[in-house]
């Protein structure tokens, strides 16, 4: 399986703060790849690198064989993302969003409508997509976000805590959405510290703390060498 | 391009909101309403003016006095026969401004060149400027009436000499000459119509900076608070492209509400400016300021013009900087008080001294106020300071070009998340 996204030695300072001091590893072509550990392990500054938000301190990152720091128009033109705390336009009407959203990624207006169809079928939010952002609760907004992420399905999609704030039955209609999409082909790297979820979603896990990769496999292999029952219990025994 | 359309569609219809159409729609019709009451009262002060009068005299002088009134458009009720309290009771109860009393004996002194008094009661009904103005026409009918009287006795006595050399021996014939040009006035009348032909520059400079600069503060504040921003940051568009579409948004909804207001203000200016200006037309003006070469021709409105727009396109620049550092929509208001301090300072010394005239350095601070420059131009145009305005476009060009970089600089880096500015808040990096 090729590589889509390489990471190497990625590090990242703010002054003295080390936010990443470090890090290597790699999604591939239609993997769900998590990024798990607690708060301020580096989980966001890690995806934000990846989206092209902040620029890292020092390392290497390649993006389908392309330098990724060189040339950020190229990765945007392929990659979607969607950040923990993400809103939309309040006084936009959910379609109008998804319009919006899409005349950046679409050739042409055919395109555009394939676009907002796909992501219509996504939310399913029906006619409700026709009233403003503004009056839509936290998991219908989450789902007109994540529909946004994954319309124009992109190379690769970059989620962070994708079902962060939401009850259990809108987070694990988030959950089948994405697995459903990566069977389209997009790949995806997503940050969570909900261990069941990353469980549930990821084909491929790195246990991430202190700016510094711990471990880096399959959920089975790192219970099996851990010999844990859960992601929990390896991430436990992964800091000691 | 599509891309960039795309946004702009989008900033635009952010900004022309129905709360700014209301708002605007609102001022326009307040402003009218404003200019039409004043007109009215402006019409009633400048046109006739009840008063009433005592004739306690009853000579042919004081009769000649009340006659002058009339004739200078005073609707004079006669009070005669009554004491002066009741002439003063029944005046105050009805329209007139003021009740004139001429005391007996009143043509008598006169006749014999000793000094005459009359008396004049004000009924202050209102202390707004116009209200009073019915008691400066009173006067200045006394000092005409003054100037005929004491004309005819010096004819009396002196048949032979003229009145006005005797009493005016010294006559001075004003000419007002700038640059190379000369015309028969007086300075202070040019330094008004100077002032009264600028006047609309600061006003609309203030308000077009103001609100377009609001805008794009908000804007980009706007992105922040309802966490759009990081989502526009990643999306297949140009940094600069955000950002122009950002300042050219906020600067065409700008300009069209700063017109709309200017209507306003037309017509509340139009209707307070068209009565007095009737009552108070300076003769010649308009030729006298021909003559000296002090009207804007086309060159002069496009200069004008240039400078105005560079000003705005600075003001949307710093605003785009000062956004950035703002965390919300609330921060983002006090954000603008930096940039209307740098507009109403070059303002405010513009409305009460010459800008050329200030110390070195209080002169140097001011020409470091890139909006200091537009103020500047009527002034250099008139005077055929060239260099000055030319060099003042410069200015305001490097500035604005720096100032986008330096914006275009901090919307391509991690600036643009982690820069901020609290007010009351501790500062945090974005982990």
């Amino acid at each position: 399986m090729s590589n889509v996204l390489t990471v190497r030695g990625l590090k990242k300072s703010y002054g003295a703060q080390h936010a990443l001091a470090g890090i290597d590893f790699e999604v591939r072509a239609g993997e769900v790849f998590a990024l798990i550990g607690p708060n301020g392990a580096g989980k966001t500054t890690t995806l934000r690198i990846v989206a092209t938000l902040l620029t890292s301190t020092d390392g290497e990152i390649t993006f389908l064989d392309h330098d990724h720091c060189k040339e950020p128009d190229f990765v945007r033109e392929k990659i979607s993302y969607l950040p923990e705390e993400a809103g939309a336009y309040k006084d936009m009407k959910g379609l109008d969003y998804l319009h919006f959203m899409a005349a950046f990624y679409a050739r042409t207006p055919e395109e555009e409508k394939e676009f907002v169809d796909r992501a219509v079928a996504i939310t399913e939010l029906g006619d409700r997509l026709k009233t403003k952002v503004g009056t839509y609760s936290k998991g219908m907004t989450r789902k007109l976000l994540l529909a946004r992420a994954l319309m124009t399905k992109p190379v690769l999609a970059i989620l962070d805590e994708p079902t962060s704030g939401l009850d259990v039955l809108n987070a694990l209609e988030v959950r089948e959405i994405v697995r459903r999409y990566v069977k389209e082909g997009t790949s995806v790297l997503l940050s969570s510290h909900n261990m069941l979820e990353i469980e549930f979603l990821s084909d491929r896990v790195a246990l991430i703390n202190k700016g510094l990769i711990l471990d880096t496999g399959t959920p089975d292999e790192l219970k099996d060498k851990h010999q844990a029952k859960n992601l929990e219990e390896v991430f436990r025994s992964s800091l000691r | 391009m599509k891309r960039f359309a795309n946004l702009l569609k989008k900033e635009i219809k952010e900004l022309v909101t129905k709360q700014l159409i209301i708002s605007l729609v609102f001022t326009v019709i307040l402003f009218q309403f404003i200019g039409q009451v004043s007109k009215k009262e402006v019409q009633k002060a400048v046109g006739d003016q009840t008063i009433s009068a005592l004739d306690q005299d009853g000579s042919a002088a004081s009769k000649a006095l009340i006659q002058g009134l009339e004739s200078a458009r005073f609707k004079v009720l006669d009070q005669s026969g009554k004491t002066k309290e009741e002439a003063l009771a029944t005046a105050k109860a009805g329209e007139s401004k003021l009740l004139l009393v001429i005391p007996k004996g009143f043509g008598d002194s006169l006749a014999g060149l000793k000094p005459s008094e009359i008396e004049t009661y004000s009924f202050m009904r209102s202390f707004s400027l116009i209200g009073t103005r019915g008691q400066v026409v009173v006067q200045s009918v006394i000092s005409a009436l003054n100037e005929a009287l004491s004309n005819n006795f010096l004819k009396q006595r002196l048949p032979d000499f003229d009145p006005q050399s005797l009493k005016r021996p010294i006559k001075s014939k004003d000419f007002v000459v700038v640059q190379d040009k000369m015309a028969e006035g007086s300075a202070n009348m040019v330094a008004g119509l100077i002032s009264q032909q600028s006047l609309l520059i600061p006003v609309v400079l203030m308000m077009i900076v103001i609100y377009s600069s609001q805008m794009v503060i908000s804007a980009v504040a706007m992105e922040k608070q309802n966490k759009t921003l990081e989502t526009l940051l990643t999306v297949p568009i140009k940094r600069t492209s955000i950002i122009t579409a950002k300042m050219l948004a906020a600067g065409l909804v700008g300009l069209i509400s700063a017109a709309v207001y200017m209507l306003g203000f037309q017509g509340f200016m139009g209707g307070i400016g068209e009565e007095a200006a009737k009552a108070g037309a300076q003769v010649g003006g308009p030729a006298i300021m021909r003559q000296l070469g002090l009207y804007f021709d086309t060159t002069g409105y496009i200069v004008l013009g240039l400078s105005l727009f560079l000003a705005i396109l600075v003001a949307l620049a710093l605003a785009m900087i000062l956004g950035v550092l703002a965390e919300d929509f609330r921060s983002a208001q006090n954000m603008i008080m930096p940039l209307m301090f740098m507009v109403m300072i070059p303002y405010f010394i513009s409305l009460f001294a010459d800008i050329n005239s200030v110390s070195l350095p209080v002169k140097i601070l001011i020409l470091i106020i890139p909006f200091s420059h537009p103020f500047l131009v009527s002034q250099n145009l008139y005077l055929g300071n060239y260099g000055m305005i030319a060099a003042g476009l410069a200015y305001m060009l490097i500035v604005f070009g720096v100032l986008v970089v330096l914006a275009a600089r901090i919307f391509s880096t991690d600036k643009i998340l982690t820069m901020k500015l609290s007010f009351g808040k501790k500062k945090g990096a974005t982990a």
